[in-house]
Formats: C-alpha cells, structure tokens, sequence
C-alpha cells in the first residue's frame, strides 16, 4: 500500500524526466536531427524545431557570454 | 563579430544560424549582450536550449546540419579550415536542387518546387506517378504545410512583416493546388483585417527601429527613449511589449 502512493505520487516526476531526456538525446549516428524547443527562442520567427527547417542547412554556433 | 553572424549576413534566409548559449547564462543577459555587441538584425535564432549535444570539451563549438537534417561536421571551428564554409556552400546549393537519390525523372519537378511553383512540381509528381512520384508529392506538400503553420505562428507572435513576406510567396505557389490554396487564403484574410491595425503599425515602428539600432549603438540614452516612446505609443500590441522587453535589457548589468 504505503509503496503503491509512492509510486503514483513519482509517476509525473518520472513522466517529466523522461521527456527531458527524451528532448535531450541525441540523433541517432547518421539520423536526421529531430529537436523542438521546449521555450520559444529569441528571433524564431515562427520556428518551433528543426521540423520547420527542413530543406535548409543549419549552423549551429555554441557559444558562451563569458 | 562572430564569423556565424557573418555566414548568418551573407547567406541570408539560405542558410538559418542558430546560437546555443552554453554556459547558463539567464536569457535577457545573453539577449542583452546579443544586441550591444551589435551581433543582432538579422535571421539568426537565439537559444539556450542544445539543439543537439556538443562533442568537444569547450567553446565555441560549431555544427552543420545539412539539408538531409544529419550533422555532417561538428567540433571546435578553427580545426576545421576551407572545409566548413565549403561544406555549407555546397549545401545551399543543394537545398534549391533536388533531394539525393532523387529519380532523374523527378529533377523537374524539384526544379519546379525550388522555383516556387508548387502547382506545376505536384501535376509533373503526380505525371511521373508510382512510389517515387507519391514520396515527392508527400515531402513537398509537407514542407509547404510546415511553411503555413509557420505563418500562423508568426501572426500569433506578431511578426507581421516576415508573415506578409511567407504569404505572398505561399499564395503565388499554392493557388493551383485546391488542397492548400484555401488555407493561405484564409491566413491572407487574417493578415489584412483591420483588427490588426494596431499591430500592424507597432510592428512598423518596431522594426523599423530595430534594424535602425541593431548595427548603432543599441543601448544609447537616445535609443533607449524611442524605445520607451514605441513602447508606450502601442502598448497592449506584441510589438509595444517587444520594445518594452528592449527598455528592460538595456538596464541589465552585462559585467556581473
């Protein structure tokens, strides 16, 4: 009983963390890159993911203000 | 200025830069830095979120993604010399040319697509008929709807100019094609109602003065009033609030 209420007391926690790694996880080698923002992005333009490019080349600059 | 910012400049709506900041930085803090360094007016998309996951052990990193959406070079950009821009040459030059493995029977009808003309590429797909001929319809219908919702995200947003900009190109190609062509009607139809007057004119004033700013000092005194002259004329559109979200970056103390 007492293990049953813990276990769906954690079930959206372990909902949550899966589709954080499931957002987080990288393309398969050689896969088409599939990511969607989680937080619009500044400048987007109406641009959501990667869905929304296809067709276009994409650089991505990592970067960091300090 | 950071040589993406430049690819960004010079390839234009060819290319779309995407900058991933790394280190935690809060988001107004790296938008504000964006603009003083004059790194903004231009497509480029700002983010913290990674895209996909970086390969070396500091920054700057850089990827390429080509127009298949695999990554094709990743890793610490000076190592990468000629072969970079190289690479995203021949890129852009394949994002207007048919997919790879593409049947030559199929050629004109991507030619026909990368010309805007998405009525004669569906007829010339569905011509060619079989397999190959229903995948290239698929993609092309899917590409175009993707640019519609786009549409719809950026009336949402109030990017009005860029939305004038992607409908009239979406009503030129779609107007032969009875299955797309009612849906663009209807965003025209929203686009020109009345009810976004206000908007439309904040959106002017925004971004005439954003592209005015964005390469001049954005944060001068002098600057930072007109913003709060924009914000205040058309408060209560999304564009008032952009140059009031302006007005708040410039106050950020970027040395911290």
């Amino acid at each position: 009983m007492f293990h049953s209420r813990w276990r769906l007391a954690l079930a959206p926690l372990a909902l949550v963390g899966a589709a954080w790694l499931a957002a987080s996880m990288p393309a398969a080698e050689g896969a088409p890159v599939d990511f969607k923002f989680r937080e619009a992005a500044i400048n987007a333009a109406g641009v959501q993911g990667m869905a929304d490019l296809r067709g276009k080349p994409i650089l991505i600059d990592f970067w960091g203000k300090n | 200025m950071p040589a993406s910012i430049k690819v960004q400049e010079q390839f234009g709506d060819d290319v779309q830069v995407i900058f991933v900041e790394c280190q935690g930085t809060e988001k107004n803090t790296y938008e504000a830095f964006a603009w003083k360094m004059k790194w903004m007016g231009n497509n480029a998309i700002w983010t913290n979120e990674r895209v996909i996951p970086t390969v070396g052990r500091g920054l700057p990193e850089v990827a390429l993604i080509g127009v298949d959406g695999t990554v094709l070079l990743q890793g610490y950009p000076g190592d990468f010399g000629k072969e970079l821009e190289e690479t995203l040459a021949a890129e852009v030059k394949k994002s207007k040319d048919a997919p790879a493995g593409t049947p030559a029977t199929l050629k004109k009808a991507w030619a026909s697509f990368a010309k805007g003309d998405l009525g004669g590429a569906l007829a010339e797909c569905d011509k060619v008929g079989g397999d190959d001929g229903a995948k290239a319809r698929s993609e092309m219908v899917a590409r175009t709807e993707a640019r519609i919702a786009r549409v719809e995200r950026m009336l949402a947003a109030g990017d009005l100019a860029e939305a004038d900009e992607l409908v009239g190109a979406l009503q030129k190609s779609c107007k032969p094609v009875a299955e797309l062509a009612p849906k663009v009607a209807e965003l025209a139809t929203k686009l020109g109602a009345s009810e976004l007057a206000a908007e439309r004119e904040a959106a002017k004033a925004w971004s005439s003065f954003s592209n005015k700013v964005a390469k001049d000092k954005p944060f001068d005194a002098g600057n930072v009033k007109k913003a709060e002259g924009i914000a205040e004329k058309h408060k209560g559109t999304k564009n008032g609030a952009r140059a009031a979200h302006f007005v708040e970056l410039s106050k950020i103390n970027l040395n911290r």
